[in-house]
């Protein structure tokens, strides 16, 4: 029997199939690699900020180092100072860490909710879809602001607030970030419901069935490996969309004045008026990083939805 | 009993789905029924082909064969025992091992982020049948090589954009019979590989129903192919059998005038001579949708010899001789069917497209290159058979 | 009963035409495209030649060059695809030098091209009529008024009731779609149309169809046509003559008649015979082993070399000449080398089927 002779052929977009193979060709667009160094630089600063900038100052930090209030930027001091006499670059820095560690903790829960929800949904059809999509309209047409209004004071309620903490997370936290997650995740899986139902009628789907693999089997090795290209551009674009849900509820007084993120530096800002006073070193900064990062990351995420659509398939 | 496959009666019928309107005002839509009420056996070990073209219902009744359909009526029994009823992941498990299908399309069968490995272990994955990693390799590497993909080492680790059509081809074939079913339906397996390809594949397909006493079940809607691969030919039109038998015979002696159509034009690479161009019976519009089926017998729109009878009662499938039937008319009583007409210099009416059927004949005259049956604007150029 | 449709011009030539030339002969093209892997010699040396009324067959396999020659007659290349060498000449006017902008003038007015899978290609949102109205306001210069009248015309030539025209694309069939298509190559009243893989995706019935409105367009408006297909038979069944090209270059060429009936290159014999033919009693299809090669890095000498069984040691090392023999058939391969008496050598077949004996 004739054996044909195997052709190399060239993988195209659309097809990667190991993880380096992305990250190569992300680097390669301008937009990936402008993105992609922005955000390296600050998830570096969010992990070790003591590193660059010293431990987080305090008011009684500040009084000792002898800063002046409220003072514009000076040789010492390239950003000033609040009116508690802290470094304002040492707070903008801190702010990074707890701003991304929010904005994770609440992508992963938007992230796995909404693909759960919407794979099963897709998958499922009939009744069950029927049902978790009623829900998940709910969820999306609420306006995401008014139900974090509503909800994080219940939740407060719910988990008290105050110093308790859980995991080594202040509760005021969890708070928000249990209440981004529930604000977001069903944008989340509208898009992955979509892409499983497409996927649903393609022939390797048929040929699962025949060969006796229950739905289980089915969504595990065959929907969700098809939709993780997807998931991953949606989640960088959910995590700009968790830093600016946090900001915005810090700016309003939901926050934790106690956490310098860069939402509560704003609220802060405004507090005290410092727009009134020309202090314009005093939000500038948080304003700056929240539009950095997000500009980043929407970047990134536009580039690998890009790269990893699966329309582009490589002509035959 | 020697039949591996029955069906009896089975029909699958979809309903179309109306919007919000129609669910309010409770009213349906309307079904296809793109399986009408169909009676096939399948004797152990041969090859039937299913021939049809588009809307036949040929694909689904696969489908409904390989339980990825589902039947709206009728039965299906293998190997004596009705399964008609038989879902369920677990209560499925036997008869999966059984019967296997090859689709059609080597390019989608395939999960583009599987293994070349994983895709054919991956019944025996799902069904528990191997004893350790290493019986899982083995019968991995074992259906590889059955399939032509030699060394199978080459080719297990691979993923599907690396191999070419043909190579994921017998891939799916791999795939198909890790198994060891008994009966395969093959899904048009060959219509999108290349031509030099197509005959390596089915060499290979027929070699293993040699060595492991495999029955196809083959569809497709090239009848010369059935013709040179199947043992029984069954022709299907809009949901219903017009024609079975032993595939010479309904090649050579159609009793049906659908058959016979089809025979006249199928393609060959015998150039026409000038003077004796053979009569093809070029029916006129194309298969109506399975949504909107005449009365009576459905082919009788097009039909060149209709008669009375047909606008009115469906014709069954008559006995016309050596195991062959053919549902028409004309046949009943085992008559043979008559020369289908030729029409000459008659312009019929326009071509119309699925709702305006025109039972209009369009045939070409020996001798004459020119369309007889011309069309309003094109006028002949020349009225008179040569 | 309606006039036949007049053409919209009477077929008045270039101004750079010349009348005594013959309508389309193409010599030695050669297209390569540029990918990251390497360079693809997709079409290597093609020459052949089209005359006035006649209707050529390109045939081959997939990768085999046929499209992609087709597709540089009016050189809609993608953008990584260029024509490296050789000439294009339309009644005498070689069309390779010309600019792009030079090129439109005879674009859809002198070759139209009818694409593959063109039933799909029907924009969704506009009307049958107006779509084929299109190109005749764009090119002939006509009012929307008079184009659209002419678009109608063109339905009916074609098999399309008139009224049929105010239809959208979906509410027709493929066989329609596909008369749909070949109304709007024929807008312009074109001298070639190039139908590219005119029949595949169609049922067997439609497409005999099709072949049988194309041989009357022929008869009718004195059309010339290039198919382009890997369906021997629909070349058998339409054209004068078949061009058998294989990994980029000519295999054999020349009236269907005799290159079918007694083929000579070892891959057309090979072609012929993978395809099941009722009316020669033929139950069997052949075998033909291996892969056509990678374009990129195409073997020396003959390229079906690998896959012959009469490969002989100058096979692998020349490039087999073309040499025309008496019948009118023009074969690359050094079992008819230039001088020899060109009776056809038989491949020994290899055949599967029921008719196997």
């Amino acid at each position: 029997m004739a054996i044909e002779i195997a052709l190399p052929r060239p993988v195209a977009a659309g097809r990667f199939t190991r993880l380096g193979g992305v990250f190569r060709a992300l680097v390669r667009r301008p937009d990936g690699l402008i993105g992609l160094a922005i955000l390296v630089v600050f998830t570096v600063l969010a992990i070790a900020p003591d590193l660059f900038v010293g431990p987080l100052q305090t008011a009684v930090t500040g009084r000792e180092a002898g800063y002046p209030r409220l003072s514009p930027p000076t040789a010492g001091l390239p950003l000033g100072t609040d009116e508690l006499r802290r470094d304002v670059v040492n707070l903008t820095v801190h702010g990074a860490r707890v701003s991304m560690i929010i904005g994770l903790l609440a992508t992963i829960i938007t992230v796995l909710v909404g693909a759960v929800v919407g794979i099963v949904s897709g998958f499922a059809g009939g009744r069950v879809d029927g049902v978790l999509m009623r829900i998940t309209d709910f969820f999306l047409v609420i306006p995401t602001f008014v139900l974090a209004l509503i909800l994080t004071p219940i939740m407060r309620d719910v988990l008290g607030s105050g110093s308790r903490e859980i995991l080594g997370i202040r509760m005021t936290l969890v708070v928000i970030v249990i209440v981004i997650g529930v604000t977001s995740w069903s944008s989340t899986a509208r898009i992955i419901r979509s892409q499983t139902l497409s996927l649903k009628e393609r022939a390797f789907v048929d040929r699962a069935r025949v060969i006796g693999a229950g739905s289980g089997h089915i969504m595990r090795r065959h929907i969700l490996p098809n939709v993780i290209n997807l998931i991953v551009a949606n989640t960088v674009l959910v995590f700009a969309g968790a830093v600016l849900t946090e900001t915005t509820l810090s700016f309003v007084g939901l926050g934790d004045p106690a956490q310098p993120t860069w939402g509560q530096r704003l609220e802060a800002a405004r507090s005290i008026g410092a727009p009134g006073l020309g202090a314009w070193w005093y939000f500038v900064p948080p304003g700056v990083c929240i539009v950095l990062v997000v500009f980043a990351f929407t970047l990134v995420g536009s580039a690998l939805d890009d790269l990893l659509n699966p329309k582009r398939r490589q002509r035959r | 009993m020697t039949d591996l496959l029955r069906l009896e009666n089975l029909s699958v019928h979809f309903p179309i789905r109306g919007g919000l309107l129609d669910a309010i005002l409770r009213r349906g839509r309307g079904v296809i029924r793109a399986v009408d009420g169909i009676d096939l056996s399948i004797r152990r070990g041969e090859v039937l082909a299913l021939v049809g073209e588009s809307g036949s219902g040929k694909t689904t009744t696969g489908r409904v064969v390989v339980k990825l359909t589902r039947q709206t009526g009728g039965r299906v029994l293998f190997d004596g025992e009705d399964v008609t009823g038989l879902w369920g992941v677990r209560a499925l498990r036997t008869y999966r091992r059984r019967v296997q299908i090859i689709f059609q399309d080597p390019y989608e069968t395939l999960n583009p982020k599987q293994t070349i490995r994983d895709f054919v272990a991956e019944p025996i994955d799902v069904n528990g049948i191997a004893a350790s990693p290493a019986d899982r390799e083995q019968r991995v590497t074992r259906a590889l090589e059955s399939a032509g993909l030699r060394p199978a080492a080459d080719f297990a680790g691979r993923y599907p954009h690396e191999l070419s059509g043909g190579q994921r081809q017998r891939v799916v074939i791999a795939g198909a019979l890790v198994m060891d079913p008994e009966l395969v339906v093959a899904d048009e397996p060959v219509s999108m590989l290349d031509v030099s390809i197509r005959t390596e594949l089915l060499r290979l397909m027929l070699d293993l129903r040699e060595e492991r006493g495999l029955t196809y079940l083959f569809i497709t809607h090239d009848l010369s192919l059935a013709w040179v691969l199947a043992d029984r030919i069954a022709v299907m039109y809009l949901g219903k059998i017009m024609e079975i038998g032993p595939a010479e015979q309904v090649i050579r002696d159609p009793h049906n005038p659908y058959t016979k159509a089809l025979v006249s034009v199928a393609p060959t690479t015998t150039p026409p001579s000038p003077g004796a161009r053979p009569k093809r019976t070029i029916l006129a519009g194309e298969t109506p949708d399975a949504a909107h089926i005449p009365a009576g017998c459905r082919f009788n729109p097009r039909c060149p010899l209709v008669f009375d009878r047909c606008l009115v009662e469906e014709p069954p499938l008559f006995d016309v001789g050596g195991g062959q039937s053919a549902a028409c008319w004309l046949v009943e009583g085992g008559r043979s069917l008559p020369m289908l007409p030729v029409t000459v210099g008659v312009p019929p009416a326009v071509i119309e497209d699925q709702e305006g059927q025109t039972s209009s004949l369009t045939t070409t005259s020996p001798g004459s290159n020119t369309l007889k049956s011309a069309h309003p604007i094109a006028a002949p150029t020349n009225g008179a058979v040569r | 009963m309606t006039a036949p449709v007049a053409p919209a011009r009477a077929r008045k030539l270039p101004k750079q035409a010349d009348p005594a030339a013959p309508l389309l002969v193409v010599e030695g093209l050669k297209t390569y495209f540029s990918l990251e892997s390497g360079v693809v010699h997709a079409v290597d040396g093609v020459s052949f030649r089209l005359d006035h009324g006649e209707a050529l067959g390109i045939a081959g396999e997939s990768g085999c060059g046929k499209t992609t020659t087709a597709l540089s007659l009016i050189r809609l290349l993608p953008s990584n695809g260029r024509i490296e060498a050789g000439s294009i000449r339309l009644y005498g006017i070689d069309l390779v030098p010309k600019s792009a902008e030079a090129l439109r003038r005879y674009r859809w007015r002198e070759i139209s091209i009818v694409f593959q899978g063109a039933m799909n290609a029907l924009n969704p949102v506009h009307r049958l009529r107006d779509q084929i109205a299109e190109p005749i306001v764009e090119r002939l210069g006509l009012d929307l008024r008079e184009a659209r009248k002419r678009a109608s015309d063109l339905l009916e030539l074609v098999g399309i009731p008139r009224k049929r025209g105010n239809a959208y694309p979906h509410e027709l069939s493929g066989g329609m779609r596909q008369r749909a298509m070949i109304a709007m190559a024929l807008a312009c009243d074109p001298a070639i149309v190039i139908g590219d893989e005119p029949t595949t995706a169609l049922d067997v019935m439609v497409q005999a169809q099709i072949l049988e409105l194309l041989e009357r367009l022929r008869a009718q408006l004195g059309l010339s046509l290039i198919l382009i297909t890997h369906d021997l038979s629909v070349i058998a069944e339409t054209c004068d003559r078949v061009l058998i090209m294989y990994a980029g270059m000519v295999a054999e060429e020349g009236p269907v008649r005799e290159v079918f009936a007694r083929p000579r290159h070892p891959y057309t014999q090979k072609l012929l015979a993978a395809f099941p033919n009722i009316q020669a009693d033929r139950r069997t299809l052949d075998v033909i082993p291996g892969s056509p090669p990678d374009l990129r890095h195409p073997p020396p000498g003959c390229r079906f070399a690998p896959r012959c069984p009469f490969a002989m040691p100058v096979c692998t090392e020349v490039v087999p000449p073309e040499v025309t023999f008496a019948d009118g058939v023009r074969v690359a391969c050094h079992l008819y080398p230039e001088g020899s008496a060109g009776t056809p050598i038989t491949v020994p077949p290899e055949p599967i089927g029921a008719g196997r004996s």
